[in-house]
């Protein structure tokens, strides 16, 4: 343990005077989180963006609803001559959306809606339906008709979060993820001026330098984590965005950042061990980082992608710990929410700690 | 005996000619050993081998007692202070409490190196450089102490007082074995040297039975570098290495 502490202790000693690398670790995700919040905060706004056409079926009764519907961009259009071409006009988007409306008593409502209308789109029509005109034009209670079934044409997606709600998690990762950097240029710096080979030569083992890293950067990140949610919380709003609601469990969320964190920190190791020099480590984690998040929804919501991207995505760690960040913070979900990207990202950081052993000792052999 | 070597023989992975070739030494306890030889010799490697750095050799190796290494390469922490780089190494090889800090104390004075234990071991001269390097490598008194060019890039006077350190850290229960390029080191502070080429050891011995198998007797002791010398690119050949 005193070892572990040593080496815990001179990471910490050598990373807090690596300005630099402190400087891209705590700046490039603030800097995104803002930027990104505030460039597409009205994307993520129901009701915001371009306006759609929309229809309501059958055409008698269905008029008052119509023009209860319409506002906000949405603009109602005739009305298709039936079911079947309504649904030909949904498919190449016009109108964009029909509500079929099935007169029994009590009424139950059908959207079909385009395939390639902005989810957002999609959303803050549903919202109109449910919330606000179907209680004000037919006087139900809005407990009845959230209970109504809604049939979306297409894929029905749900939970879609916010402009902040996307970009201070979805940056949050990738500023994790970049403790790739200090993590493999530390090491390849040890390697290079003979200190790994000391500390071999004292029998230190392997498995014990490669730990002596962990502590470290687990506190970077978990720092970096809490102050991206200030930002989210803070600065966000103070340049005209929406501020962050921070989830009741706290504690989830920090397990969801731990969890990513060792994910990242792991794929850091791999990458030191492998990279013999610092280009090889900058191009390989770097790129492999960037990869990750243009995949895994960092740099454009998942929800945005179409269907095939979506499937690739699930591939990406920074799409699990996003699902992670979004359960507790979106969903306000419990600790069942969070055990699937949780329990991927320890799973792939035990094997990314396995690989760099076993090419650390490949090597030696 | 301090250290024995039998049949030692090491292939880098991808290299077709061996670095070390069946190589046998035994260097006796107690006083300096002098390890000669080209670039390209297998000192080096040999070094690496003997401190534990390199696996995958074949042969015997036996060392009478812990090992401490003083490699090529200033082997610390260029952001760690003199101090917290001592400290860092004397932990990592199990020291603790008040007996790490006497260590370290002891150490940077025999190093005389107490002045700059605050200052960043990345902004100290060459020649403190060496006495941290050296420092480091006698944290835990070791009783093979391995030392790979310890003297490479300093001025005459660190030299001066290196070699004059390390004279000092030879007695009975500790071998020092060093490693050089210059003559006049090993004659100044070595008992006795080998001299090794491609992987082997061409000749073994104390300084006066080296130079009496050049001549027909030893030369008086004045002469003695030159003699070396010229021993030495007799037995590697004038060839160029590197």
């Amino acid at each position: 343990m005193r070892r572990l502490l040593a080496l815990w202790q001179k990471e910490w000693i050598a990373l807090s005077r690596d300005i630099h690398g402190l400087a891209v670790l705590f700046v490039m995700p603030a800097v995104f989180i803002v930027v990104m919040s505030l460039a597409l905060s009205d994307v993520f706004r129901d009701g915001g963006g371009r306006g759609a056409e929309f229809a309501v079926l059958p055409a008698d009764g269905g008029a008052q609803l119509a023009e209860r519907l319409a506002g906000d961009g949405f603009r109602a259009v005739d009305p298709p001559a039936s079911e079947a071409a309504a649904r030909d006009g949904v498919r190449r988007g016009h109108p964009a959306l029909v509500v079929v409306v099935n007169s029994v008593t009590p009424p139950s409502f059908r959207l079909l809606a385009d395939p390639g209308l902005p989810a957002t789109q999609l959303a803050a029509f549903q919202q109109r339906i449910f919330g606000v005109v179907l209680a004000d034009a037919f006087g139900f209670d809005l407990k009845r008709a959230a209970a109504l079934e809604v049939e979306v044409v297409g894929n029905p997606r749900g939970g879609r979060p916010s402009s902040v709600q996307q970009n201070v998690p979805a940056w949050l990762i990738f500023g994790m993820f970049f403790v790739v950097m200090p993590i493999s240029s530390l090491f390849i710096v040890e390697r290079r001026e003979g200190t790994l080979a000391r500390l071999v030569s004292q029998k230190v083992p392997f498995s014990l330098l490669l730990l002596g890293r962990v502590g470290p950067y687990c506190v970077v990140n978990l720092a970096q984590a809490a102050l991206m949610l200030l930002a989210g919380v803070t600065l966000v709003p103070w340049l005209g965005g929406e501020a962050l609601v921070l989830p009741a469990r706290g504690d989830l969320l920090a397990a969801v950042a731990l969890s990513t964190s060792l994910a990242a920190i792991a794929w850091g190791l791999l990458v030191a061990v492998c990279a013999r020099t610092m280009e090889q480590a900058t191009v390989i984690g770097g790129v492999g980082n960037i990869l990750a998040a243009a995949i895994g929804g960092i740099m454009v919501p998942r929800f945005v992608m179409p269907e095939n991207m979506q499937t690739l995505a699930d591939a990406s760690p920074m799409a699990w710990a996003l699902d992670g960040f979004h359960a507790v913070m979106l969903r306000q979900g419990g600790a069942a929410d969070i055990a699937v990207p949780c329990l991927k990202l320890l799973v792939l950081a035990a094997a990314l700690l396995g690989a760099a052993l076993w090419v650390h000792h490949r090597r030696r052999a | 005996m301090g250290l024995s070597v039998e049949g030692l023989s090491f292939r880098y992975p991808g290299r077709d000619e061996p670095v070390l070739d069946k190589m046998s030494l035994d260097i006796p306890d107690g006083g300096v050993f002098g390890l000669l030889g080209p670039n390209g010799a297998g000192k080096t490697t040999l070094i690496s081998v003997l401190a534990g750095q390199l696996r995958g050799a074949s042969g015997r190796v036996r060392i009478a007692g812990r090992v401490g290494l003083v490699p090529q390469d200033y082997a610390f922490y260029s952001m760690l202070t003199a101090r917290e780089n001592l400290r860092f190494f004397a932990a990592v090889q199990g020291l603790g409490g008040a007996q790490l800090g006497r260590r370290v104390e002891a150490v940077a004075a025999f190093s005389r190196i107490e002045g700059v234990l605050a200052r960043r071991a990345g902004q100290l001269s060459g020649g403190l450089k060496r006495r941290l390097n050296l420092a480091i490598g006698l944290l835990t008194e070791p009783e093979v102490l391995l030392l790979d060019e310890p003297t490479a890039g300093v001025d005459p006077q660190s030299r001066a007082f290196l070699l004059e350190s390390i004279r000092s850290l030879a007695r009975p229960g500790r071998t020092i074995v060093y490693t050089s390029h210059y003559m006049e080191e090993v004659q100044e502070i070595c008992d006795r040297v080998a001299i090794m080429d491609a992987g082997r050891v061409l000749a073994s011995g104390t300084l006066a039975e080296l130079l009496a198998t050049a001549g027909s007797e030893p030369p008086p002791p004045s002469r003695w570098q030159r003699n070396l010398e010229q021993l030495f690119m007799q037995l590697t050949s004038r060839s160029l290495r590197d």
